[in-house]
């Protein structure tokens, strides 16, 4: 029952993003099976421990588990809480009221079902069992939509009995009334709630089921399409996950690249190496020393139009390769619209994130005024030339658009000679370039690579192109 | 071993080391199922520290490895006494002599020194680093893997190895196989992600800054000729503090820098100008002094104000 019940909620946490894997879910069973199951505050410890590994996804853990493991548990005491509240009656009360009902009951021979027992006793332990097992046996995990609500839970009542249940407390009801008891009116008063209650639990039932299908949903709609969502058309809230998915993106490609250069810097045998070594011992070859291959890691130009129709590439783009900085030898960034200006110290000073926002928000050059690439690109090869060597990729990101100004398109072809390559990104749909104000034909031909770059995945291949040149 | 999660949390508060209910339960947890624990948080939460209680609490030896950037195996897990080898060689030379000694070819007399050659591959020229420690060790032990984010992508992948099945093979000697399961846990500060296939082996465990009352209950511990008064002026102002946006956030172990040093001065309240003078005791960057000199200001005047209102507590105050 639990195993069935761990095995479904990491499946859960896996379609919320959580990575888990089938080992950590067999730990989070030995470690249930080492705290018990008394106290929810232990579960959770056990499974968070054994199953998130991230602290960035504790709080999915916290909602998921608030969700399935509480919910239901937390709907039924809050139920009997209530209804004990509004008939103002002590713990003591109460369990007077329910012994003199099961009395009557037993009185007149009438044979309580179990679900019934468990309602009029408020064991909510029992309650929840009966109606995750009604819930499964309905097929309530079946639910899509809001407007199915009721017929779910009809469904549900008729899984639990819930009618006959209403038969046997009608009955109880009667005789409670018949007997012209003293404490009538409050008996009867108290089986009308717990109908009332046993309604809402079923409702709260389906509702819960609902609601986690929906996060479910929700999450995984997004991360899907998101990758391949173009720059242009992305929300704030998918603006904020854009960038988590980059930094996501960003590690797993810093461990492949890990992984090939590993592979790569395996040398051969150096053998005056080996002799410096061992001199200290009198020539014998204790250490064998490898030729080992320098690491040549990239350097990198960037520049990136930052004018209002790219700008969000801009920004993933520089976060992207920032994420990965320790993957280059040297990084130096440019942003340009009309005029052209260097962010390389921003993001010395200041975190990812944080540098982007101080870029983009007009403090080093004015982002404000219309494009204009050939200014901007003379500006570059009057100041900034020198950044450019033969080891260096030029990275360019930008829509070409010129606003007919003069495109200066030799300027490319002097930074061409002088540089390793020369890559140009356009956010642009690869259909539109040469039209109207573009001046992609015109700079094409001094690039040594031009790719149409619109969302994360074509983001990502390029980058990976970028470390591992 | 521990008999309970109280257990845990009881044992570890003898030690001073006051452990929440989750950390109580991941290293209730890690000593029952045996697996790792990978600490996490920022610097300063008392990661290490955990490792010395545990430690302590379970009276066994800690062996600490200090992870950097470069860090190999040879210096985590074993290293050949190259210099020690090469003086037996030498003392014994005569010895050697003696072996060859009667050879009629080259390759003879090779042959003969190679029947020799495990009496300088053994456990006698071997020098053990902490991990071949922790796993030939004759009793139990606590083995720290410190920082584990310092070192590289490939001793983490070399650690996985031994961390899964606690045995070692050397070459020259064979497999060693763990006489005793050792404890382990592994820190890091998040400078870079650990790989997936570590988490995996690991029970998580996240440290983050305590709250309000648990730093209290840690200062009052740990410094406990603090009076009451001082303790939760000094929590809540740093408790504020690292609301704002710093450089680098002050850890506990700056708060209980900073109670000890206002101790020393002997200290019964804060103001302004005792603050201004020692904060350089919490704040590391000029910057985030100037950030902070702020919001200390209004605190203290705040502070003041409450004082001034509960009048007859700061009578008693002066009398003392």
């Amino acid at each position: 029952m639990m195993d069935a019940k761990v095995v479904e909620f990491c499946r859960l946490l896996r379609e919320n993003g959580v990575r888990v894997s089938v080992a950590e879910t067999m730990d989070g069973l030995r470690a249930l099976g080492a705290v018990g199951l008394e106290h929810p505050e232990l579960v959770r410890a056990a499974l968070r421990a054994t199953t998130v590994k991230r602290a960035n996804d504790v709080p999915v853990f916290d909602a998921l588990f608030d969700v399935f493991f509480l919910g239901l548990g937390e709907a039924i005491k809050a139920a009997t809480q209530a209804t004990a509240e509004a008939l103002g009656m002590d713990p003591e009360e109460l369990q007077r009221l329910i012994e003199a009902l099961e009395a009557l009951a037993a009185e007149q021979g009438i044979e309580l079902s179990a679900l019934a027992k468990a309602l009029l006793r408020a064991d909510s332990g029992t309650l929840e069992r009966l109606l995750r097992e009604a819930a499964e046996r309905a097929g309530v995990d079946e639910i899509q939509h809001g407007f199915q609500e009721g017929r779910f839970t009809h469904a549900l009542a008729n899984a639990l009995g819930a009618g006959g249940v209403a038969d046997e407390l009608a009955r109880l009801r009667g005789l409670a009334a018949l007997d012209e008891r003293p404490d009538g009116a409050q008996l009867r008063d108290y089986i009308d709630r717990r109908l009332q209650d046993l309604l809402d639990m079923m409702k709260g039932a389906v509702r819960q089921e609902l609601d986690r299908r929906d996060v479910t949903r929700r999450e995984r709609q997004s991360l899907q399409a998101l990758a391949d969502k173009s720059f242009f058309y992305l929300t704030e809230e998918e603006m904020r996950r854009m960038q988590e998915a980059v930094t996501r993106l960003a590690q797993r490609l810093r461990n492949v690249v890990a992984l090939r250069r590993r592979r790569a810097r395996r040398g051969t045998f150096d053998s005056s190496a080996t002799l410096r070594r061992n001199l200290q011992y009198g020539g014998t070859p204790f250490h064998i020393v490898f030729d080992r291959r320098r690491k040549d890691r990239p350097q990198v130009v960037i520049l990136c139009d930052v004018s209002d129709s790219v700008r969000n590439v801009s920004r993933f783009m520089l976060q992207f390769v920032y994420s990965l900085q320790d993957l280059y030898s040297r990084v130096r960034s440019f942003i340009f619209v009309a005029d052209i200006g260097e962010v390389t110290a921003l993001f010395k000073e200041h975190d990812v994130n944080r540098a982007l926002d101080l870029a983009m928000q007009g403090s080093i050059i004015n982002v404000y005024s219309h494009s204009d690439f050939g200014r901007a690109f003379r500006a570059f090869h009057r100041d900034y030339l020198g950044a450019v060597n033969k080891r260096t990729t030029v990275l360019i990101l930008g829509d070409a658009r010129n606003n007919y100004n003069l495109p200066h398109e030799w300027v490319l072809r002097d930074v061409q000679q002088r540089a390793k390559q020369v890559v140009w990104l356009n956010p642009e749909n690869r259909m539109t370039w040469g039209f109207g104000d573009s001046e992609m034909d015109r700079y094409a031909p001094f690039c040594t690579l031009v790719e149409e770059c619109r969302n994360l995945n074509q983001l990502y291949r390029v980058i990976d192109r970028l470390v591992t040149a | 071993m521990f008999a309970s999660i109280d257990d845990v949390i009881q044992r570890f508060a003898a030690h001073q080391y006051i452990a929440s209910r989750t950390i109580a339960t991941v290293v209730y947890l890690a000593s029952h199922l045996r697996k790792p624990i990978l600490v996490e948080g920022p610097a300063g939460v008392g990661k290490t520290e955990l490792a010395k209680v545990l430690a302590a609490a379970l009276g066994q030896p800690l062996l600490r490895l200090q992870c950097y950037e470069g860090l190999d195996e040879a210096k985590a897990l074993y290293e050949w006494e190259y210099a020690k080898q090469l003086l037996y060689t030498q003392i014994l030379k005569e010895k050697i002599g003696e072996v060859v000694a009667g050879a009629r070819t080259l390759n003879e007399a090779v042959e003969r020194i190679a029947r020799e050659d495990d009496v300088f591959f053994s456990e006698r020229f071997l020098l053990p680093r902490p991990l071949l420690r922790a796993i030939t060790d004759d009793h139990a032990s606590v083995l720290l893997i410190d920082e584990i984010d310092k070192a590289d992508a490939e001793f983490e992948a070399f650690l996985l190895e031994v961390l899964s099945d606690f045995q070692v093979t050397v070459p020259e000697l064979g497999t060693l196989r763990a006489r005793h399961h050792p404890t382990v846990v592994l820190t890091s500060n998040n400078a870079r992600e650990m790989s997936d296939a570590l988490k995996r082996r690991c029970l998580h465990l996240f440290i983050d800054f305590p709250d309000r009352q648990q730093e209290l209950d840690i200062v009052t511990l740990k410094v406990p000729e603090v009076g009451r008064a001082l303790a939760e002026q000094v929590v809540s102002l740093i408790q504020r503090v690292r609301k704002l946006d710093l450089k680098k956030v002050p850890s506990i172990s700056e708060t209980l820098d900073w109670t000890r040093a206002l101790m020393l001065l002997n200290v019964s309240a804060l103001d302004d100008a005792m603050v201004a003078e020692t904060l350089s005791v919490i704040l590391k960057y000029e910057g985030d002094i100037r950030k902070a000199q702020q919001e200390l200001r209004e605190f203290v005047e705040l502070q003041r104000a409450k004082a001034a209102s509960g009048a007859v507590r700061s009578d008693k105050d002066v009398v003392h």
